[in-house]
């Protein structure tokens, strides 16, 4: 990793966290829905797959020093003994899929919407369904749950991620457009 | 630099080496995962909450805290009492919640200096087996902890311009000019970092590297 | 070289009296980023106490600088300071010649200020006591000793871009580089940060818009399009380039 990868891997790390700060919608009720899990899939469609997963490793690494990151306020040993603590693990695949797939992509990018929709699919196959694979994975076997009943318990949250999805995809292309940035 | 959750206090847990706290929340966690007997769970939990007790919080302060984890349990106790059975809710949400208090007790008497020289500490087998440098690791995580609340504070300050001009829902006002800044600022970063002599070279580390002089006072 | 007199000390060094200055000579160097050439068969050599570049955006000035420590690589010709390949031996040169950016947030990397300055020392293999020496001299010689164990993003823009040159001195450079130095200062700042530099004993090459900052400076060099096109005294200099750009 050079010196430029280190500085990409920790500011993004840092856009992550921020993320988790700051309301999507600021004026949602009840529920504040933060845009963390987006953040994890813009690591991954902007900096790559090694890059992108570093980052979310670091963010991991931050939790693990006790430190508030996770949307919500959250950090600590505890969250990688809970039952959502496959959805974090998970973060680190799902970001390194959604990069893969970018950059195979990549190759074959033609016009502006095109390339959006090949993103969107990087970030769903990235930050959906390989994501929500390794969380249902734990709820069902840490939880003791059983797959089905792990699967639709998690279900339920998809329509969301599919919208930060997207939203990844367009953010990722406006950036590029601003910025050269190869992605490793 | 964020807070961390750690709190001050003398407590035995307090005193008590890092190591040592997280190699037994693992142990504690893994034990746990085989047993089902709800009463045994049960002393587990009543051992948590003395654990956490000890740590010089009080008995709200705990239930504070853990609202959150709390509230995911009892979500998830109520979905396995009625996709499975009573028994199976009660089970694991005894099991969760021990090792969510203990979970807790060894994060409040941790330091967030503490566990990095953990953190450390693992990188070096780490980079024996060849799946990191060390040094630059540290560094990425540090540089992490440096810039979360400057870039937080960037995201608000977006945030507050696109209000100004109507445009505060927009998911994409707010990621395009922040994600831009990073990548620019990036650029300038690494030059900093390089031009201050980074990465150490561990060869001569105590020496001056440019005279091979040991340093003297002034 | 200027030698000053007491009673002018503190508005011009007397860097080259302690050693505290090299000699920087860039041969026939080219640079090119990004497709663009940066720099056009660059051939000057720079030795005096202080020393001013100015020129337009985009003219070259701050890739002139960054190539003097070897942080941009020139595809044609050699850069040395005291004799010393800036891309070769780039180590040793960055021992000796500090590098102040724009933006301290930029160019701090610790998230407290002790440990920042801390850094550059680590990295060049110098013990914890002595580390410890020199960050309290290098915050106190700037008259911020208070901050030493503040945290960075409480800090203002300008005690920031004071704590980012105290990371620089702590090394005890011969040669301090600064880009565009006041270029986020508020007025306050911008004060202090020209009485510091007045005062510094290592030699110091500046690149600023901030023209009045090169005023009394022996030398000052104009740079466009990558091609040095003055040079001479910062009268003569400043004079050309404030009427260039009316």
């Amino acid at each position: 990793m050079t010196t430029r990868d280190i500085s990409l891997v920790a500011l993004m790390a840092a856009v992550i966290v921020a993320l988790g700060l700051v309301p999507a919608i600021p004026l949602s009720a009840g529920v504040p829905i933060t845009l963390q899990s987006m953040g994890v899939m813009l690591a991954g469609l902007i900096l790559g797959p090694k890059r992108g997963a570093a980052a979310v490793l670091v963010v991991i690494a931050l939790v693990a020093l006790g430190l508030p990151v996770l949307s919500g306020g959250r950090g600590g040993l505890g969250v990688f003994v809970g039952p959502t603590a496959g959805f974090l693990f998970g973060w680190v695949l799902a970001a390194f899929v959604a990069g893969f797939l970018a950059q195979v992509f990549e190759a074959s990018e033609k016009s502006t919407l095109v390339r959006t929709v090949q993103l969107s699919g990087a970030a769903i196959l990235g930050g959906i369904v390989v994501l929500y694979a390794c969380g249902i994975l734990w709820l069902a076997f840490f939880v003791k749950m059983g797959l089905v009943k792990a699967f639709w318990v998690s279900v339920v949250f998809t329509p969301g991620d599919l919208v930060k999805a997207i939203a990844a995809a367009l953010i990722t292309v406006q950036v590029r457009r601003a910025v050269a940035i190869e992605r490793k | 630099m964020i807070a961390s959750l750690a709190r001050p206090g003398a407590s035995l847990l307090h005193r008590t080496p890092a190591a040592r706290k997280l190699a037994g929340l693992a142990l504690a966690a893994t034990v746990l995962f085989f047993v089902e007997d709800a009463r045994l769970l049960a002393g587990a939990v009543l051992v948590g909450l003395v654990a956490a007790r000890s740590t010089g919080a009080t008995f709200a302060a705990i239930g504070r805290d853990l609202k959150g984890p709390a509230l995911v349990l009892a979500v998830l106790g109520l979905v396995d009492w009625w996709l499975i059975d009573g028994t199976t809710a009660l089970v694991v949400v005894l099991r969760l919640g021990a090792i969510a208090l203990l979970a807790h007790a060894v994060t409040v008497t941790t330091t967030t200096a503490e566990l990095t020289e953990v953190m450390e500490r693992l990188f070096l087998p780490a980079e024996r087996l060849g799946l990191l440098d060390a040094s630059r690791a540290a560094l990425t995580v540090t540089l992490a902890i440096r810039f979360v609340p400057l870039i937080t504070q960037e995201a608000r300050e977006i945030r507050a311009a696109q209000a100004a001009r109507g445009l505060e829902g927009s998911i994409l006002a707010l990621a395009v000019p922040l994600l831009v800044r990073i990548v620019v600022r990036a650029e300038t970063l690494a030059d900093a970092i390089d031009a201050r002599g980074f990465p150490p070279d561990r060869s001569s580390s105590g020496r001056d590297q440019e005279t091979n002089e040991r340093p003297r006072s002034p | 070289m200027s030698d000053t007199t007491p009673e002018s000390a503190g508005r011009a060094p007397v860097s080259g009296a302690m050693g505290l200055s090299q000699t920087i000579v860039f041969s026939d160097v080219s640079v090119v980023r990004d497709g663009r050439i940066a720099l056009d068969r660059v051939s000057i050599g720079f030795e005096e106490a202080r020393i001013g570049i100015v020129g337009l955006n985009g003219s070259g000035k701050s890739t002139l600088l960054r190539a003097m420590i070897g942080l941009v690589k020139p595809s044609a010709g050699t850069i040395t300071v005291d004799g010393r390949d800036a891309v070769g031996e780039a180590r040793a040169v960055r021992r000796t010649t500090g590098l102040l950016f724009q933006n301290p947030d930029d160019q701090i990397v610790m998230p407290i200020v002790a440990e920042d300055l801390a850094f550059g020392l680590k990295n060049h293999g110098f013990s914890r006591a002595e580390i410890a020496v020199r960050v309290a001299g290098a915050l106190d010689r700037l008259g911020i000793a208070g901050l030493s164990e503040r945290r960075i993003h409480e800090l203002s823009g300008g005690e920031k871009q004071l704590v980012a040159l105290a990371g620089v001195l702590a090394l005890a450079p011969k040669t301090v580089l600064f880009d565009e130095p006041t270029a986020h200062l508020d007025l306050k700042n911008r004060n202090r940060l020209r009485d510091v530099l007045h005062a510094l004993p290592e030699q110091a090459i500046v690149v600023s818009h901030d023209l009045d900052l090169l005023a009394e400076f022996p030398r000052v060099v104009m740079i466009e399009a990558g091609r040095i096109v003055r040079d001479g005294s910062a009268e003569a200099v400043l004079g050309h380039y404030r009427g260039a750009n009316r």
